[in-house]
């Protein structure tokens, strides 16, 4: 059972992800943990190891380019697949997350169909 | 569309999320809706807040994301139109004058529109939007951004630079060209209380400035607890900053400027570091180092030509030598006001903290709960009677009587957690209010009238659901309020009254009722005029109306037909006459009056239960059926004395202290039949009682077999099929699986006592319908 | 304030998965020596008569109220509604309950009889039983040559 990470201030939008996870299985079996916030995600990345973490850039208090470095800097989430959602608007943040570690990005608005396919893509040999 | 069919069965993750989407769109179009209140207070004061107008960019920006998301295209393109204004506004590009205001308040309702339109309560406002893309359109600013000045340089670590988001960056910029100075502020938190800490943090900070940043530092290893180091731009000197902060415990740091001169930090940083200007264009005007002050940013190594804003202009420096670091820099907005003297700063920060202490519940979960206590509450009752039995068994008896102590604790948690869930499920009043704020300016801009609109008891709290259905009928007091009452400016000062009318909205608790009163100071109503109207309407023969007393009189305005001049519709399309109004705060179980003085003004008072869940009953029995009448509208209980009941006119009355009582015998206007013989004699025969129940002014003795007992119910609404059936506020359960009818005495009161002209006009009204 | 996680996916999801088909499931029941039908997915439970309570004026087809796990739902006597002949209730008699989201229906029949799946060949227009047909007709059912009454529950639950 695979366990995915979403951060992202909009609950909505988790609901969505999860949504998309769960019925669409392109990570296989997941469990899909929410956080509301960076702050919130830090309470939860204790509680991992996650197989992937999917992060919103631009969110108050901490934000999705400080949680990437810090993310980065741990010992159990250093190689952890980090996906970001962006929005189309900042480039230059996707470029900033991508050189802090991040290995792949989804824009946002996304389709299920885009979000699978990049989430998918971090598990080349999947087996599901 | 779905039909009616799923109750909640099979609802995906997607149309969850969907709803999710709704409900957290309509949350953002109601913070929207306040901060730009807030904003035309200022902009009519000639002050202005950056942080507000941020926030609505912040707002609007969500929004585009979410619809974008969910598939709401017309709402994504009015937001992407909405977020380049208030983008040109905060920028300083543009103006925030009434006009623009104007428009934002029109992109709100919009919003709402859209959102109706999108849960499929009204058709898409296909034409509004494109009316209002092209209004829009003509405000946005098309050139080049204009605002300029030098811009001050701090040495920021490029572990912090390096992960400021775009907008991050955009707020240290424009924070950086007002001038205003950077902390670097250390604070070890715990996980388990960062919430509050934060809080905390954040409410000391807010008066001095704008909290760019937190940056998490240290390695992570530590499970329970966080470093963080935040990056804050304040007007306020280092040790102000530092007292703001005392108590909590954290460490405040000037961010040093390079070079020399008198720099806000209080240190000098004497070595530069290898360094490019933030703004190419400085490089011309570029006096020696110890004349200006010009501080270094250690950039991003690859990102130098990003970091600069757009071509800026730079004024060559006023004076050489000056050592005051504050160049005159065109502030973004006209007339900035400090962030701690905004008188709306006080109430947002309120309003920031409880809107992170609150969970969005959905009321159907409450009303579940509600119904797990009712079930809770059976299970204590048959309880109460094992350990009746176990006390009454000699062998029993030390058994007993723990169970007997335990029953009662249980007892006590069991209405500690009612108490709580009713709680739960009370909000104030002030959310209904607010919506109102934008109604009134929005009527009295379309009535050229000007109108204060003044609020007390915003915080006095009522039931979630009542206050759901409220906002239509108070939205159409408050248009009559305008339209009729007020009168125009030039009507106003021929009588001496202030040139702006007065909407007053009072909410106060009186025992177990919320009192709403709408009340202004237009022409008032005359009884006079009243009764020729209805006349005139045929509502009444003129003989009727001289018996009419005024109370009766004002009451007209509530009789179906008698405004046929059907007022502008509402939001909805539909025109709403007052009668609807009376028939929708019935069903809420509230009644309303009203009252007025020609030249003076009018007072319409609602008077409500507080809450629609638990109420106080008192149990009869009538031919074998048991009924509830709620206890708030019982005086008390006598038993019936046949002899001296009188009758008249079709109707039976009793003289009880000295005054007339009507009287309504259950049995017959429940058209029930007496139950066999056979039940009756079963138990004691008892003698009828008269429970005398009053509602408001009037008094109505109610015949009942026998008296059963009080009792806290829940009460359940009865469903739409039987909307038809008069005298019910609803149904409880009874013990074992009965259903008991709680009856609406108001309601019987106007079905009974109903005068012969009103009960024409309730027969001419339903005929009508 | 952290979230916690699901552990099951939704059973939507599984329901989903399942029946893609374009069979349609409905629950026949008896009224009157006649049979009808409704769409199993409109019913959310069936059960014994439980004590109704009669609501004094309510209109005739309402027989009264009863409570179901603390929620009311409003009973209608369906035969009365169809203006079909009436039994008294017996050990057969059960009562469907319907949402429609504004109110829990439970409409009393006289006996329930068994589930069909029924493919679009299957059914047939209304207009079958020749003149003007009822509006709360949806149509024949003719499972393996049976007839069963289709019933659309809009018109008979708009009192």
């Amino acid at each position: 059972m695979r366990r995915l990470l979403v951060v992202e201030d909009s609950a909505s939008t988790r609901a969505l992800v999860r949504a998309i996870v769960e019925e669409g299985g392109a990570l296989g079996a997941c469990e899909v943990i929410e956080a509301a916030s960076g702050f919130d995600a830090m309470r939860l990345l204790p509680r991992g190891p996650y197989d992937l973490i999917l992060t919103d850039i631009n969110m108050g208090d901490i934000n999705g380019l400080e949680l990437i470095q810090f993310i980065r800097k741990s010992d159990r989430h250093r190689d952890t697949p980090l996906v970001i959602m962006s929005t189309q608007s900042t480039e230059r943040d996707v470029e900033r997350g991508l050189a802090l570690g991040a290995n792949a990005f989804v824009a946002k608005p996304f389709s299920a169909l885009a979000l699978s396919k990049v989430l998918a893509s971090q598990f080349p040999h999947a087996g599901q | 569309m779905p039909d009616n069919s799923g109750g909640g069965r099979g609802d995906s993750s997607v149309e969850k999320a969907r709803e999710d989407f709704l409900s957290e769109a309509q949350e953002l179009v109601d913070g929207l809706s306040r901060d730009l209140l807030l904003v035309d207070q200022q902009t009519r004061r000639g002050e202005s807040d950056p942080h507000i107008v941020n926030d609505i960019f912040r707002a609007v920006h969500t929004l585009k994301g979410l619809a974008g998301l969910f598939g709401a295209v017309r709402m994504a393109a009015v937001s992407h139109e909405l977020e380049e204004l208030l983008d040109d506004l905060r920028l300083g590009r543009i103006e925030l004058g009434v006009k623009v205001v104007d428009l934002l308040f029109r992109g709100v309702e919009l919003y709402g529109e859209l959102l109706l339109a999108e849960k499929g309560h009204a058709p898409e406002p296909t034409q509004a939007v494109e009316e209002f893309l092209f209004s829009l359109g003509a405000v946005t600013h098309q050139g080049a951004p204009g605002a300029g000045g030098q811009v001050a340089q701090y040495e920021i670590d490029s572990s912090i630079l390096g992960v400021l988001t775009e907008y991050e960056e955009h707020r240290l910029r424009t924070n950086m060209k007002a001038d205003v100075a950077l902390y670097r502020i250390r604070v070890q938190l715990a996980l388990t209380t960062i919430d509050s800490a934060l809080d905390d943090l954040k409410a000391a900070a807010r008066p001095h400035g704008e909290i760019i940043t937190y940056l998490p530092t240290g390695s992570g290893s530590d499970a329970d607890r966080i470093e963080l180091e935040i990056l804050m731009a304040s007007h306020a000197e280092l040790e102000t900053l530092r007292g703001a902060f005392r108590g909590l415990d954290v460490v405040v740091e000037a961010v040093k400027k390079r070079g020399g001169g008198g720099s806000r930090s209080s240190q000098v940083d004497a070595t530069p570091a290898p360094s490019v200007p933030l703004a190419p264009a400085a490089a011309p005007a570029q006096p020696p180092q110890d004349e200006l002050d010009e501080a270094v940013v250690t950039p991003w190594p690859s990102e130098v030509a990003a970091l600069s804003p757009k071509p800026v202009h730079t004024p060559p420096p006023a004076e050489r030598g000056s050592v005051s670091p504050a160049l005159t820099v065109p502030p973004p907005f006209p007339g900035v006001v400090h962030p701690e003297a905004a008188p709306g700063a006080q109430n947002r920060d309120l309003s920031l903290r409880s809107v992170s202490q609150t969970v969005r519940v959905d009321i159907r979960k409450l009303d579940n709960l509600m119904n797990i206590v009712g079930e809770l509450a059976m299970v204590r009752a048959a309880l109460g009677r094992i350990t009746e039995r176990a006390r009454g068994d000699a062998r029993l008896r030390g058994f007993g009587s723990e169970l007997h102590r335990l029953q009662r604790s249980f007892e006590r948690h069991l209405t500690q957690m009612q108490n709580g869930i009713l709680e739960v499920r009370m909000v104030p009043l002030g959310q209904v209010f607010e919506k109102l704020a934008r109604v009134v300016r929005q009527i009295s801009r379309e009535h050229d009238k000007e109108v204060n609109l003044v609020i007390t008891g915003a915080e006095t709290e009522i039931d979630k659901l009542i206050v759901e259905e409220l906002s239509d009928p108070l939205m159409h007091m408050i248009r009559n309020a305008i339209d009729h009452g007020i009168e125009s400016r030039e009507e106003r000062s021929l009588v001496g009254k202030p040139a702006a009318g007065t909407v007053a909205l009072n909410a106060f608790q009186k025992g177990n009722h919320v009192l709403i009163e709408v009340e202004d100071d237009g022409m008032g109503m005359s009884p006079e005029v009243l009764t020729e109207t209805a006349i005139k309407r045929g509502i009444l023969k003129r003989e009727e109306a001289e018996e009419l007393t005024t109370r009766e009189i004002f009451n007209l305005v509530f009789v179906p037909g008698f405004t046929t001049r059907e007022t502008a519709t509402d939001f909805s399309g539909r025109g709403v006459g007052m009668d609807v109004v009376k028939t929708n705060i019935a069903k809420l179980g509230g009644v309303v009056d009203i009252t007025s003085e020609v030249g003076i003004g009018t007072k319409i008072t609602i008077t409500l239960p507080i809450t629609l869940a638990i109420i106080s009953v008192l149990g009869v029995e009538v031919h074998g059926r048991s009924f509830a009448i709620p206890l708030a509208s019982v005086e008390e209980a006598i038993v019936l004395d046949e002899a001296l009941v009188r009758s008249y006119d079709g109707r039976e009355a009793l003289t009880q202290r000295g005054m007339t009582l009507p009287i309504c015998r259950l049995a017959r206007l429940f058209e029930l039949e007496a139950p066999p013989l056979s039940d009756v004699g079963a138990r004691r025969p008892s003698k009828p009682c008269v429970v005398i129940a009053s509602v408001g002014n009037r008094r109505l003795g109610l015949v009942v077999d026998r008296l059963i007992g009080q009792q806290d119910i829940v009460i359940k609404a009865l469903g739409p099929s039987l909307r038809s059936v008069r005298g019910f506020a609803g149904a409880t359960e009874l013990g074992d699986q009965r259903v008991g009818l709680v009856i609406d005495v108001a309601a019987l009161m106007d079905e009974v006592m109903a005068s012969e002209k009103e009960r024409i006009g309730v027969v001419e009204g339903a005929r009508a319908r | 304030m952290s979230i916690g996680t699901r552990k099951r996916p939704d059973r939507a999801v599984a329901r989903r998965a399942a029946d893609v088909g374009k069979r349609v499931e409905y629950v026949a029941f008896g009224l009157a020596g006649e049979a009808y039908a409704v769409p199993i997915a409109r019913i959310t439970e069936i059960l014994k008569p439980l004590p109704i309570t009669p609501v004094p004026r309510a209109p005739r087809v309402v027989i009264g109220v009863m409570t179901v796990r603390g929620r009311l739902v409003t009973v209608v006597d369906l035969r009365r509604r169809l203006r079909l002949r009436e039994a008294p209730m017996d050990s057969r008699s059960r009562i469907l309950i319907t949402d429609t989201g504004e109110e829990r229906v439970g409409l009393l029949v006289d006996e329930v009889l068994q589930v069909h799946r029924l493919a679009e060949g299957e059914i047939e227009p209304a207009e079958v039983l020749g003149g003007d047909p009822q509006p709360y007709i949806a149509g024949i059912g003719r499972p393996e040559g049976a007839l069963l009454v289709l019933l659309d529950l809009r018109p008979i639950l708009d009192l």
